[in-house]
């Protein structure tokens, strides 16, 4: 975890009081007064600090007000779930968690927030412009309902002493998808003939709860064929055969790991901490979690710092790349909002790339920008020096990447909060089911749930 | 005019109370408005606090609707059975224990009392770390409790939360070893409070040890045990901590209880109403429960 430096604060002040300068033509003439935010604390203090001086910049340069409270992520999810529900909402909180934009987008709770984003839309990219377009079922209609400002993927961990205790080098982990998994299952057999009693290959997130599991599923999924389970028109697609085998494949491969103990037992029961905890304490070589939190955590050890190496996804089995899945952050409004302008003003700076990155860098790099240009003009983003963040910029922001499959309709992100495939996984994983059989059921239930969800136009 | 009429006529006249009056009691002019004064704030807490949020989490959870979602989940059906066996064993297991406890440390001697302060330690320490520091040392792969057993024994312990009925009942024992110095304190209190002349004349006629504790302490506690069982079992059904933070309810949603299975609704699944309707669904064990602790508390006054 970063501590705050005087220099670094003071770095951070320069490049926003510039970025500032820049910023100023974007600040419309709305008559001064006060805007309610909901922001999230960040993972490291600088974050906080960086948000609480460009909130301070702005208000110097709009003569508004931003009245913010910076909330921990838990309590965060469940104060907006209050607040809509009881309709006292702020004038702006972030999608905690991620799946709430297509939700409140669905039930008409959300601000167009389409002007916004059009001050910046050249330079977002696709996926992110994707992921804010969903689906209002009282309009009838899709729009833009969040304002992007950061991304996160999950990009693999490796404990390179482990990979070379065990008789490896580095390169000679394959390319391909179920072939790079596997190897970590003979480093295990290695480093258990050594004697290493507790230590496991895969660091697989098989649990029913937190995001974790979802997110180790759609990879999966996505790498074995199956990304048009749902298509940008919003329709399930249960009936593809081609979707039906990579679910199949995506439900097998991680619980036969399991099953077969190269996945920590407890990985049944891991909530999203205890995966970092297992990886951190080298119980697991390799560990597929969202964020370079894992490295940054460990970033005052410059030892373990070095000794972990970040890669991004493998090809497929066929040998073609997988697109990383990636989720945004965006700004919401909610309708009901005192001061929706006000709020679009402060979305309007704060998404300029010259201040998101500051934002951002203040973060470490543990979110990637989903503006291309800001890691391209920045050196600091592509940085050889730093052993993780350019694997991970390279697989989050400048590979291929594709949005959530809530976006395109919000049933799956009901799927993915039932945790009905990591259901299937414990099916299979406790109960012995078949992997079919398993999927069959996820099937069932899958368009249960797609039923309620009808999107009628897209 | 007959008998009755004659009585009536012969009662002095006496004044009509008025409803305000009957309010005043027996407190006059200033004093009223003083006492009016000193306890609107206090009503008008209850009613934002109390009253409100009660009468909005039941207009939430008051749709027909949700209840046939509820009871067809079978999540639900899991999280009632465990609930229950949440209260049996956590309840009953607490109270016995604390009842023995209070018993030991009623023993003169400043070992014992240095025993106390040690035995209150669980109570006094803050809930979250330590449910999270169990959750960490039942891990099955590197806990400190399989390590222990390991290093001391040589034996590969189970992986405690990856079961249903072994993280269940991690939780119980969690709910027990957490709360237990707080209802033997309690009790402890009970048995101080039993007049020594009670204990002597007791010990004059030969009730030593077990008969003493048989025939003259637990008649003079029972009323106390009744009611802190009833008082245990209200809070237990409110207790979201243990669950959350030594199983999160897992593996595979099967040890939830009511009240982690309202959030988990609530928030998790985004579901608000849902979440309600799981918590307002334990209101037919916990109505009785209250209204029994209500009359218990008015029929005790001349005992423990």
């Amino acid at each position: 975890m970063g501590n705050l430096s005087r220099r670094g604060i003071l770095r951070a002040s320069v490049q926003l009081a510039a970025a500032g300068a820049l910023a100023r033509p974007y600040i419309a003439n709305a008559a001064a007064t006060t805007a309610t935010v909901w922001w999230i604390q960040g993972f490291v203090q600088e974050e906080d600090v960086a948000f609480r001086e460009i909130v301070a910049e702005y208000q110097k340069v709009s003569g508004n007000t931003i009245d913010y409270s910076i909330i921990p992520y838990a309590p965060m999810r469940q104060k907006i779930v209050s607040a809509v529900t009881s309709g006292l909402v702020p004038d702006l909180f972030q999608n905690s968690p991620t799946e709430l934009i297509a939700l409140y987008a669905w039930d008409d709770r959300l601000v167009d927030v389409a002007d916004v984003i059009d001050t910046q839309r050249t330079e977002y990219t696709e996926t992110a412009l994707l992921s804010a377009f969903c689906y209002n079922s009282v309009q009838k209609r899709r729009g833009y309902y969040g304002v992007p400002y950061t991304t996160a993927a999950l990009p693999n961990h490796i404990w390179r002493p482990l990979v070379e205790k065990a008789g490896y080098k580095m390169e000679d982990i394959p390319k391909t998808w179920d072939a790079y998994y596997d190897f970590f299952k003979d480093v295990q057999r290695k480093l258990r003939a050594q004697g290493e009693r507790k230590v496991y290959g895969l660091g697989f997130q098989v649990t029913t709860n937190g995001n974790d599991p979802n997110n180790t599923f759609n990879y999966f999924l996505i790498a074995y064929g199956g990304q048009d389970i749902v298509t940008k028109d919003g329709k399930l697609h249960l009936d593809d055969p081609k979707v039906r085998q990579a679910a199949i494949k995506a439900l097998a491969y991680p619980a036969t790991a399991y099953k077969e103990g190269f996945v920590p037992p407890g990985a049944i029961n891991w909530n999203d901490a205890d995966d970092n905890n297992a990886f951190h304490s080298k119980q697991i070589v390799m560990d597929l979690d969202g964020t370079i939190s894992t490295e940054v955590a460990v970033i005052h050890n410059e030892q373990d710092y070095k000794d972990i190496v970040t890669m991004g996804l493998p090809l497929s089995n066929e040998g073609k790349p997988v697109p990383t899945q990636v989720a945004n952050a965006f700004g919401l409004i909610p309708k009901g909002a005192k001061n929706v302008a006000v709020a679009k003003e402060f979305l309007k700076f704060f998404i300029q790339p010259s201040v998101n990155n500051v934002y951002l860098k203040a973060g470490l790099g543990r979110n990637v920008p989903c503006m291309p240009s800001i890691a391209k003009n920045d050196p600091w983003w592509l940085d050889p020096a730093d052993p993780h963040r350019v694997a991970y910029v390279t697989q989050g922001l400048l590979g291929p990447t594709v949005p959530s499959l809530w976006t395109f309709n919000p049933a799956y992100a009901q799927v993915q909060n039932e945790h009905v495939w990591s259901t299937g996984w414990t099916d299979i994983m406790t109960k012995g089911v078949a992997p079919e059989v398993a999927a069959e059921n996820c099937f069932k239930r899958i368009e249960e749930i797609f039923a309620k969800y009808p999107i009628v136009q897209s | 005019m007959n008998s009755a009429s004659v009585i009536e006529l012969g009662r002095p006249v006496a004044p009509r109370r008025t409803l305000l009056r009957y309010w005043q009691g027996t407190l006059r002019g200033s004093e009223f408005t003083w006492a009016i004064a000193f306890v609107i704030p206090y009503i008008a807490v209850f009613f934002a606090f109390v009253v409100y949020p009660v009468i909005y989490g039941g207009w939430m959870g008051s749709t027909p609707r949700l209840y046939g979602e509820l009871f067809s989940d079978p999540i639900y059906q899991e999280t009632v059975v465990n609930t229950l066996l949440f209260l049996a064993f956590g309840v009953n297991v607490k109270l016995f224990l604390a009842l023995l406890m209070s018993g030991f440390f009623m023993h003169p001697g400043w070992p014992t009392k240095v025993l106390l302060m040690i035995f209150v330690l669980p109570w006094a320490v803050p809930a979250l770390p330590t449910f999270i520091s169990i959750h960490w040392m039942l891990n099955g792969e590197w806990g400190l409790v399989n390590n222990a057993l390991y290093t001391l024994l040589g034996v590969e312990g189970p992986s405690w939360l990856n079961t249903r009925w072994l993280a269940l009942g991690a939780a119980i024992c969690s709910h027990v070893w957490k709360w237990l110095p707080f209802w033997t304190v309690i009790l402890l209190a009970g048995r101080m409070s039993i007049p020594h002349e009670i204990m002597d004349a007791a010990k004059v006629d030969g009730a030593t040890g077990l008969r003493r504790f048989i025939y003259v302490t637990f008649p003079l506690l029972a009323n106390l045990y009744l009611v802190l069982t009833l008082l245990a079992t209200i809070f237990l059904l409110g207790d979201f901590n243990t669950v959350t933070f030594v199983t999160g309810g897992g593996p595979a949603n099967s040890t939830h209880v009511l009240a982690t299975l309202g959030i988990r609704d609530a928030y998790d699944m985004g579901h608000p109403e849902l979440g309600m309707a799981a918590v307002l669904s334990a209101l037919p064990l916990m109505i009785p429960l209250v209204i029994i602790l209500m009359r218990k508390l008015r029929t005790t006054e001349v005992q423990l």
